[in-house]
């Protein structure tokens, strides 16, 4: 390994040697060099200094935190030898990895559900890469998909691990590239733009200095700014791939400092070779995203969706597009700039647009061909036909397409003066638009298309600029290309403010199978794995795939560390439900306040309460404060409120987290589907009980719910009803599962509705939950709850030791491989 | 729904203790006027006013004020430099006077009484009264007596009353020591300073320990607790007592810093509270706020504070935030509920006091939680600050692995084998010798458990072989006898067991026993310790010592034995409390030859 020390910009000096405190020391004694240049060198050294200690810290970290001693765990999956960085191991992982090597050697999909924290990740990691050893010519690649940075993170620390448990036992150096990748915003190391900090100026800020023709422009007049880690990454970088290892994003930055070279553009390039990569769902599921960053991955490899029960709204999501009179403001002085760069470029470079008419001409040959050859991956904003057609003529010059979006434009802004709600399919829609302005669908499908060709050519750099147009663009073409699965829905106003105008034009994608289908298509195995799918047959339907395995495991107990009650009356046998006839209910809301109340008097430390929406937690609080419960209920704990600011959330999270911390104790009163429910885990004492408050029921007034409902019973044939309860149980079930992550963790679940009693909704819970619901405690009373928690919670406070959990919940490797094990396994397993 | 408060704190009482205490806070001193609205019984005058001495005339006087009764006698009160004192008409002579570091705090009549007074009540419990009898100016008299009482008082008490109060604090803490202050000061055996000589060296290292008491924290229903009662006549009264007027002061620091502006000047402290009560800071649920409000400037204050926070926390690259606004995340309008914005500039006024109220409450447990952290991580909080503050220490910030938190959430413990020194667990199979704790051996000789093995081979090898000699048995008498004697309380057993002093004596003697053996042995303690004598004080200390041993066992020691010798006859049990006395006057006697022997 060298590394070249830049000066000015002037490759000055070359070494072979990669550390940077000698480098510097050795630049600084260089005899060449001036006092001036001395000077720098030590101003370097200084700024730097900071940076070198944290090499070397880290570097400390993560050999003491290698050094936890590893004992070898070599198990036989069907033939398969997996090597398992723990000392024991928990049955049902072993029933996991069981179904997930069935899975692979099908090469199918599989959908497999396991409780948060009976190490589903590390099984599933364990597993793969025992698998891409073993065969590296069936499995090339792990594209493991999380949904935030830190559980990304999370992911390649656990990796890191099993790789080095991997190379220990092995006793062969690695030769596995493992990265994580993500936005420019995590990644970025030049001091200016990552200071903006926030997603979208970091991005345009990078493009301004790193977009192609910017540098060629640079190339004549040097006094440009320029970012020195894409140049860096670019005289070198590009050549030089990343060697075998383990890279985290901090360790992505390191490298890229240590190099010179952008980290960014070194993990996006890394990816095509890298035999694991973790990244967000985005990258993978959003087709503007997709385009640029998986279009070439390999075919042959095993795409992981972890915690994805929500995976249906992320494609529905990256599929969907609001308009609204200021994104066609935006739009207009969009078409504006290019109108009068357009016209500009005509004067001095008129040659630039014929070529690219040219190009159009001959159309998209190529991305046809790669596609046909199986090199790129599907892009649902690209449809196949449009592959196999030139660009039509109406839009092929660059004037006539500006004149096509200002008719567009025009049209739509038409389309939103409207005074009644309408809501219409895209062939009507595409009908009534070749009646008032005479726009054909065909133009229309290229739109997309013909906008990135028109950018591309205009040399327009700061794109985040552009991004309205971009969207009216990706409307177009989506709109004249499904005819089915989606709606448009054109809104004067809000529901709840009928005064106000407010016009919004919902395209609404309704079948999330639209955004998933490329991936289910290109990749070998797509596994969707989470905590909570259950029902399980549901999945395979709405995101219509075939999986060759479903199994849901439960987690084997060694002690009932969780405790689901399900409180249907108050003290005075009110019927507690936050149904909507109910909900302003003071005797409701009184109960509610006093189950609360009850509770924590009870439960040690930390307790989260979420509500079914921010609507609903807004009054019951506002009606528990004039009732003067939350007063008695700050008598035993603090209250910590989510907010919709996410930094208000987060920072009354933290206090949360230090009042329980501290031994005060708190509440944390959350809404379901709301951010805490998704991404924050209650370990131990930072949750102690969860109280759900009513069924999470989605909104459904709204039409946008109501046309996906109509659409899924069409087309699926699924029941509106079980499809709302199976999405508010699925809520219900996230935010619930909170509380335990883990084994020796232990937390009160309890259930404030009486409508979770019924069978259709408490069916609908995951196995691990519903199993430890007993007959008898389905209707209770607060009273009867708090006598139940109570003693649940001396029963837990008992001390619980690894022995206690040995053979049962926890196995060795001799225990594992015994006879009667594996048999008792097989079994758990065919229940499921 | 909210209260509004129209008449607060009405003082309707007899007398209002206008009570001066120091907060400090952030190194300056807020002098803070508590008013307790709590009914003060007057205790009766009592004639054990001190009598004084005539001053000497050099002292600075501050303020003179006439025709001042005392005990029913017109006479004259000065205040001056260091003391407060009244002289009766046409004498020369202070019959009262008092420092001011000996006084407590003093207490005014409520405004509308017919006599006009002032009492000062002294540390030791003791209280003198004035009356202000001057008809045209005696309510401007006791004013101007008491404003300038209430300058001086902080400054003397401050210097004073720490050493009383630590003395006081630790006889209120230690029964024990307490006794031995009763046995030996109050009974005049020794004078105070020299029982207090020998502690306070010791209270030093004591001092630093309970400066060291953990603080309490403030009960998050602090403000609930404030119950304001109606008074019948369209007006509510609140009771602020002291420590709900620290906890408010500790949670919202600005607060305290608008009564350190206002109150002394600009408002007395009552109206500061009522008006404080009454602005709508104080209510969770307030809207808006006046401008004439001096606490909407509280509100915006904290407001700005949990704006700079929220600033600095969207920027810090915190682990929790980023997994809030991760992309990723569903966003809440989804499959078609309402976007819960609320920024929305058309919510009602309801839902606007709703939001309102969260922030509050929000806002309201994380200064619950930091005022009792403050005093720690004050300094933290400024140099986070300033290190974020500072962009370039920033950028190398960003290098910073948060690795420590993720390894922590990644790590399966349960599946790891246990590191770490095994440890073995406490399994009492009786309990009850393991509260006794251990019993001690009779011979230091061990036996080890081969020995013991042996023996018992031989004791079961003779019992097997044991055959009974029936011709060389016992007389039955001589076996009942023997039997006897060997039976508790037989005479071969005396010495073995010793008769507890619990079944010889009944527990009030014990008790005075035991409170004997204590002052004896502090005595003592006093007197050993100056040994080696090496200085004249140690000379004067031992031969004072020795009077005062002489003079507790006159006093204590020999009524205790009359009083036991009367009771019980035969029990000697202050015989070992004599042998240690005995023993110490030997030692002095043996030092007093010695230093005779050289002298001469």
């Amino acid at each position: 390994m060298a590394t070249c020390f830049y000066f000015l910009g002037k490759k000055i000096f070359y070494f072979e040697n990669n550390e940077p405190e000698i480098l510097l020391h050795r630049l600084y004694c260089h005899t060449h060099f001036t006092n001036a240049v001395k000077c720098c060198i030590v101003l370097h050294c200084i700024r730097y200094r900071k940076w070198i200690f944290n090499v070397i810290e880290s570097d400390v970290q993560k050999g003491k935190a290698s050094a936890t001693a590893l004992a070898n765990m070599k198990l036989n999956i069907e033939g398969l030898l997996v090597y398992f960085p723990y000392d024991y191991i928990y049955p049902e992982q072993y029933s996991y990895m069981l179904e997930l090597k069935r899975t692979l050697d099908a090469k199918g999909h599989g959908v497999l559900e396991m409780p948060s924290g009976t190490g589903k990740t590390i099984s599933l990691l364990s597993l793969i890469l025992a698998y891409q050893k073993a065969y590296p010519l069936e499995i090339t690649k792990l594209i493991y998909c999380s949904r935030t940075v830190p559980e990304i993170e999370k992911v390649v620390e656990e990796l890191r691990k099993l790789i080095e448990f991997h190379c220990k036992e092995t006793g062969e150096a690695n030769n596995f590239l493992a990265l994580a990748l993500s936005s420019r915003k995590n990644l970025c190391i030049h001091p200016e733009v990552s200071a903006l900090r926030i997603g979208k100026e970091v991005d345009g800020k990078c493009h301004s200095l790193t977009a192609s023709y910017i540098r060629a422009q640079r190339l004549s007049d040097p006094s440009l700014p320029s970012c020195r880690f894409y140049e860096g990454f670019d005289a070198i970088g590009r050549q030089v791939p990343l060697p075998p290892g383990v890279y985290n994003l901090d360790d992505l930055k390191e490298f890229g400092q240590k190099k010179g070279w952008c980290p960014y553009f070194l993990a996006r390039q890394a990816i095509l070779h890298a035999n694991i990569v973790v990244y967000s769902y985005h990258y993978l599921l959003d087709p503007k995203i997709a385009d640029l960053v998986s279009k070439e991955l390999t075919k042959k490899a095993v795409v992981v969706f972890d915690e994805a029960h929500n995976i249906d709204n992320v494609c529905i999501d990256s599929m969907s597009v609001n308009i609204t009179r200021r994104t066609l403001d935006r739009c207009t002085s969009n078409v504006e700039t290019l109108q009068t760069t357009i016209q500009r470029i005509k004067e001095t470079d008129a040659a630039k647009l014929k070529e690219e008419y040219r190009r159009l001409v001959e159309g998209l040959k190529e991305a046809n061909v790669a596609r046909v050859t199986d090199v790129y991956l599907g892009n649902p904003v690209l449809p196949a036909e449009v592959l196999q057609e030139a660009v039509p003529g109406s839009i092929r010059t660059a004037e006539h397409f500006v004149g096509f979006l200002k008719r567009f434009l025009e049209y739509l802004k038409s389309r939103l003066r409207v005074h009644h709600v309408v809501q219409e399919s895209a062939p009507q829609f595409l009908k009534d638009i070749f009646q008032k302005v005479c726009i054909d669908r065909k133009p229309l499908r290229f739109c997309a298309e013909r906008l990135r060709s028109l950018l591309r050519t205009l040399e327009i750099s700061d794109l985040t600029d552009f991004s309205a147009i971009t969207l009216i663009s990706n409307f177009a073409t989506l709109v004249s290309t499904y005819s089915q699965g989606f709606t448009i829905i054109i809104e004067p106003f809000e529901d709840r403010t009928p005064s106000i105008a407010n016009p919004v034009l919902h395209f609404s994608c309704m079948d999330p199978s639209i955004a998933i289908k490329p991936v289910f298509e290109r990749f070998q195995s797509v596994i969707i794995t989470s905590g909570t799918l259950s029902p399980l047959d549901i999945y395979p339907k709405i995101l219509d795939f075939r999986p060759v395995t479903v199994a849901s495991f439960t987690m084997t107990l060694a002690r009932t560390c969780l405790c689901p009650l399900i409180v249907g009356r108050g003290n005075d046998q009110v019927a507690l439900s936050s149904k909507f006839e109910t909900r302003e209910d003071f005797a409701v809301i009184r109960n509610y306040g006093n189950l609360l109340l009850e509770m924590s008097g009870v439960v040690p430390d930390g307790i989260v309460a979420f509500f079914t929406s921010y609507m609903y937690m807004e009054n019951i609080v506002a009606s528990w404060y004039e009732q003067g419960i939350l007063e008695n209920i700050q008598r035993n704990k603090l209250i910590f409120i989510e907010t919709p600011d996410a930094a208000e959330t987060s920072m009354a999270l933290e206090k949360y987290q230090e009042a329980c911390e501290n031994g005060r104790g708190a509440i944390l009163l959350s809404v379901a589907r709301g951010k805490v429910s998704e991404g924050i885990d209650f370990v131990h004492h930072f949750g102690r009980a969860v109280i759900m408050f009513g069924v999470p029921y989605v909104y459904t007034q709204s039409r946008i719910l109501k046309a996906r409902l109509e659409y899924l019973r069409d087309q699926f044939q699924i029941r509106e009803n079980d499809f709302l309860t199976f999405d508010a149980m699925r809520h219900a079930a996230q935010c619930v599962g909170r509380v335990i992550r883990g084994k020796t963790d232990y937390g009160l679940m309890i259930f404030a509705d009486k409508r979770y009693a019924r069978a259709d909704k408490r069916g609908k819970l995951p196995r691990w939950i519903q199993e430890h619901i007993s007959d008898g405690s389905l209707n209770l009373t607060v009273d009867e709850t708090v006598q139940m928690s109570k003693h649940f919670l001396r029963q837990m406070a008992q001390p619980f030791r690894q022995e206690d959990q040995l053979g049962l919940s926890l196995l060795t490797i001799e225990q594992l491989e015994s006879e009667e094990m594996l048999k008792k396994i097989s079994q758990m397993a065919h229940q499921a | 729904m909210a209260v509004y408060v129209k008449d607060l704190i009405r003082i309707s009482h007899n007398w209002v203790d206008t009570h001066t205490c120091d907060v400090t806070t952030r190194g300056w001193i807020l002098r803070l006027l508590i008013n307790i609205t709590a009914s003060v019984v007057y205790p009766p005058l009592d004639d054990s006013c001190p009598s004084t001495t005539m001053a000497s005339l050099s002292e600075e006087v501050l303020l003179v004020l006439k025709k001042v009764r005392q005990r029913k006698q017109d006479g004259t009160l000065y205040l001056m430099a260091e003391r407060i004192a009244w002289g009766p008409e046409g004498k020369d002579r202070f019959t009262v006077s008092h420092l001011y570091s000996d006084i407590r705090c003093q207490k005014i009549s409520p405004d509308g009484k017919a006599k006009i007074q002032l009492q000062l009540v002294l540390h030791t419990g003791e209280s003198s009264t004035f009356h202000f009898s001057n008809d045209s100016s005696a309510l401007t008299d006791r004013e101007a007596a008491k404003d300038l009482l209430q300058q001086l008082l902080p400054k003397f008490k401050k210097k004073a009353n720490k050493e009383l109060e630590e003395k006081n604090r630790m006889l209120q803490e230690d029964p024990v020591l307490f006794q031995l202050y009763k046995d030996l000061v109050v009974s005049q055996v020794i004078s105070a300073e020299e029982f207090w000589a020998n502690r306070m060296s010791t209270t030093n290292t004591e001092n630093t320990l309970s400066d060291k008491k953990q603080d309490v924290g403030i009960s998050a229903a602090f403000l609930a607790d404030i119950r304001p009662q109606t008074d019948g006549c369209n007006g509510l009264r609140y009771n602020l007592t002291p420590d709900i007027i620290e906890s408010i002061f500790r949670t919202y620091p600005a607060v305290q810093q608008k009564y350190g502006e206002n109150v002394p000047h600009n408002l007395t402290e009552k109206e500061f509270w009522t008006r404080f009560f009454q602005s709508h800071y104080f209510h969770r649920d307030r809207i808006s706020t006046g401008a004439l409000d001096i606490f909407s400037e509280c509100a915006k204050q904290d407001e700005k504070g949990n704006v700079t926070h929220l600033e600095l926390y969207r920027y810090i690259r915190s682990g929790v935030l980023n997994v809030l606004t991760a992309e990723g995340l569903p966003k809440e309008k989804k499959i078609g509920g309402k976007p819960a914005s609320t920024s929305n500039p058309n919510r009602t006024g309801k839902e606007n006091s709703n939001s309102a109220i969260i922030k509050r409450f929000n806002h309201h447990s994380a200064m619950i939680l930091a005022a009792g952290s403050r005093r720690g991580d004050a300094p933290n909080d400024q140099a986070s600050e300033t290190s974020s503050t500072d962009g370039n220490s920033r950028d190398s910030d960003l290098f910073q692995p948060p690795i420590k938190k993720v390894w922590w959430s990644i790590d399966y413990l349960d599946l790891q084998r246990e590191d770490g020194p095994k440890t073995v667990a406490l399994n009492l199979k009786k309990s009850d010798r393991y509260a006794h704790g251990p019993v001690p051996l009779e011979s230091q000789k061990y036996t080890t458990s081969q020995d013991i093995i042996n023996s018992i081979t031989c004791i079961r090898h003779e019992m097997a072989n044991y055959v009974p000699n029936l011709a060389q048995v016992l007389t039955s008498s001589a076996v009942s006898s023997a039997i006897a004697a060997l039976s508790p309380g037989g005479v071969l057993m005396q010495t073995g067991t010793q008769q507890a002093i619990n079944q010889m004596v009944p527990s009030e003697v014990q008790g005075e026993l035991k409170h004997l053996y204590i002052a004896a042995g502090e005595l003592l303690r006093h007197f050993w310790t100056c040994f080696p004598v090496n200085s004249p004080f140690l000379e004067e200390k031992v031969v004072k010592m020795r009077s005062n041993l002489e003079r507790f066992q006159m006093t204590k020691l020999r009524p205790f034995q009359e009083k036991v010798q009367r009771q019980y006859l035969s029990a000697n049990i202050t015989g070992h409390l004599e042998e240690m006395l005995q023993t110490a006057y030997n030692k002095l006697h043996a030092w007093q030859t010695r230093r005779m022997m050289r002298k001469i």
